[in-house]
């Protein structure tokens, strides 16, 4: 998304089915798409656009994993080896009372990496400033870009001519750092 | 298709099932190693319990989904009001356990002996609320008032089919009232009758948790009888408007409530296990030392298979997967409940009998083909009703003003 010199052309259409029906023309008429920015998941927009499904479960299973292996290898380690104290008349290694801890560290680990993760894939993150093609695509405008950086001016003017005919209500471009 | 056939080869199924049903449970009346016929009784009582509580657990969610104005499980609600149906039989079955009380037929209920309750302290002090009386009433009554319940709101919700449109809310209107005035009292009475009919099968021991827990348990069967239903009438070519979003749906409320089930499990175990109190930890000192098979085996089956089978998302909206482990959990569910009664009457039967039980006991270690068969017959007696009740109105509401919603429900 941030190559250098990036020239965008985007066009705002008022409502989500608007924005469907040009989506599928777009992929009609093999249209490269850049991206597309909506106030809202609209459903059945990723099939479309041929995203596959995000495989941050598959991380976030993954730190869950490791929360589990930390805080049952640590409760373990501590109550059998390191610091044993007898709680209760229980046994040193009892695995009930690790149950809760184990749980929680493993909700936490999991939750605590997927933002982190999700944040830096995305480019975000405290003091980060992305550009926005127009305020309004966080409102109430859907928005179809196109990168048309080495494009030729009839490229262009197809690309426009694409907007008119599928109903967008503004056609603009802007040059993205 | 919106009108729904029981044909005849189904009921040819059911009703080998039924007679598989009856000749186990005849079978284990007379094949038994254990005084007073307690296998049988164990089993009847296990099973009516199980098929009773998945009735109630339909009116049940189906009220709370009208009160949460949900719509997507509008194009099979069908089904769940004629689960709750089964109520009615449920009770019937009930008042042979009640007559079985009052007639001493049966050991089921350590309380239900006056001599036994006459020399023991803690049974006489619950005395006022473990006798065939209170266990009598509070079966009809509550029972009977679930079925008036979910017969209303069958009732309201088959008369929109006829006079209802799709832009005429009174009919909804009028079912959420009667589901919201059955929440409460759903809740609160389910509670009541699980102590009755099998939390007193350990008549000294009680748990607060056990309510919540039983309940959780009749809810993950009673979902997974539906996702089994829902698959088997779709290849028959019904509910076409019924896609992998609503399975997916359903998918997840049976992983979400399986987890539920284990918290609840836990909650219960652990707070017994940490406070080492000698009349709540003899509960799950003689699951464990008698009946490991049953308490390890429970705990994987509808802990851990669905769980990690159930975890992606696809596996949800795959017919295979989720089928799967939907008949893993009925029978998991099954298998809790035996694990919740079997130990007890066991217990309650040696003891009455002056014996002692000791190593392995066909039909209580662990379930056997009697017992199977037993839950065979009571699976085909309760689709054998729900398929009546299913043929009796349109298989989809088409008046319902949710039901477009459903069609197009996408998760």
């Amino acid at each position: 998304m941030s190559n250098t010199n990036n020239e965008v052309l985007f066009g705002l259409y008022n409502d989500e089915v608007e924005l469907m029906s040009a989506v599928k023309e777009a992929k009609d008429q093999h249209l490269d798409i850049m991206d597309v920015y909506t106030p809202f998941p609209v459903h059945g927009l990723d099939p479309i656009l041929g995203l596959s499904e995000s495989r941050l479960h598959i991380a976030g299973f993954i730190y869950g994993m490791i929360g589990t292996t930390i805080a049952f290898g640590f409760m373990t380690w501590v109550f059998t080896r390191d610091w044993p104290i007898i709680f209760g008349g229980k046994p040193y290694f009892s695995v009930p009372s690790f149950i809760p801890i184990t749980f929680e560290l493993t909700v936490l680990f999991a939750c605590i990496g997927m933002v982190v993760t999700f944040y830096t894939i995305c480019g975000m993150g405290p003091g980060v400033n992305n550009e926005v093609l127009d305020e309004r695509i966080t409102d109430d405008k859907f928005c179809i870009a196109f990168a048309t950086d080495g494009m030729g001016d009839d490229e262009i003017e197809k690309l426009k001519g694409f907007f008119q005919s599928t109903g967008a209500d503004e056609v603009n471009s802007k040059s993205l750092n | 298709m919106n009108q729904f056939t029981f044909e005849s080869k189904e009921k040819q199924i059911f009703l080998g099932a039924i007679g598989l049903g009856v000749l186990c449970l005849i079978l284990s009346f007379f094949m038994d190693s254990t005084p007073y016929h307690s296998r049988f009784w164990s089993n009847f009582l296990h099973n009516t319990v199980y098929f009773t509580g998945i009735g109630f657990l339909a009116i049940f969610i189906l009220s709370a989904k009208l009160l949460a104005y949900s719509g997507w499980h509008t194009s099979f609600k069908r089904i769940w009001e004629a689960f709750s149906m089964f109520l009615i039989v449920g009770l019937v079955l009930m008042l042979v356990i009640i007559a079985g009380i009052f007639g001493h037929w049966h050991h089921l209920y350590h309380w239900a002996d006056p001599e036994a309750v006459a020399a023991d302290p803690i049974m006489q002090g619950k005395a006022p609320f473990l006798n065939p009386m209170v266990y009598t009433i509070f079966t009809i009554a509550i029972v009977g008032i679930w079925y008036f319940f979910a017969k209303k709101i069958r009732s309201i919700s088959i008369a929109e089919d006829n006079e209802g449109g799709v832009l005429n809310f009174s009919f909804n209107r009028k079912m959420k009232i009667w589901g919201a005035a059955f929440l409460p009292v759903g809740g609160f009475t389910s509670a009541a009758i699980v102590w009755l009919w099998v939390m007193s099968v350990d008549a000294h021991w009680y748990s607060t948790l056990f309510a919540w827990y039983s309940t959780a348990s009749w809810l993950v069967g009673m979902l997974a009888l539906t996702i089994i239903l829902l698959i088997v009438f779709k290849s028959k070519g019904y509910f076409s408007m019924v896609s992998a979003e609503h399975l997916h749906d359903l998918g997840k409320y049976l992983f979400g409530f399986s987890i539920f089930w284990t918290y609840l499990w836990f909650s219960q175990y652990m707070l017994i296990w940490y406070a080492n109190v000698g009349e709540e930890t003899i509960y799950f000192q003689t699951r464990i030392q008698e009946f490991p098979v049953l308490f390890y085996g429970n705990l994987v089956i509808n802990f851990v298979l669905p769980f990690f089978i159930l975890m992606r998302n696809d596996t949800k909206r795959k017919t295979g997967t989720l089928m799967l482990t939907s008949i893993a959990l009925l029978f998991g569910h099954w298998l809790d409940f035996f694990q919740m009664i079997k130990p007890g009457v066991l217990h309650t039967a040696m003891e009455s009998a002056g014996e002692h039980a000791h190593g392995f006991t066909s039909g209580f270690t662990i379930p056997g083909l009697l017992e199977l068969g037993t839950f065979i017959g009571f699976l085909g007696l309760f689709l054998y009703y729900t398929y009546t009740r299913l043929e009796k109105a349109a298989l989809v509401p088409q008046n319902d003003p949710y039901l477009k919603e459903s069609i197009h429900h996408h998760v």
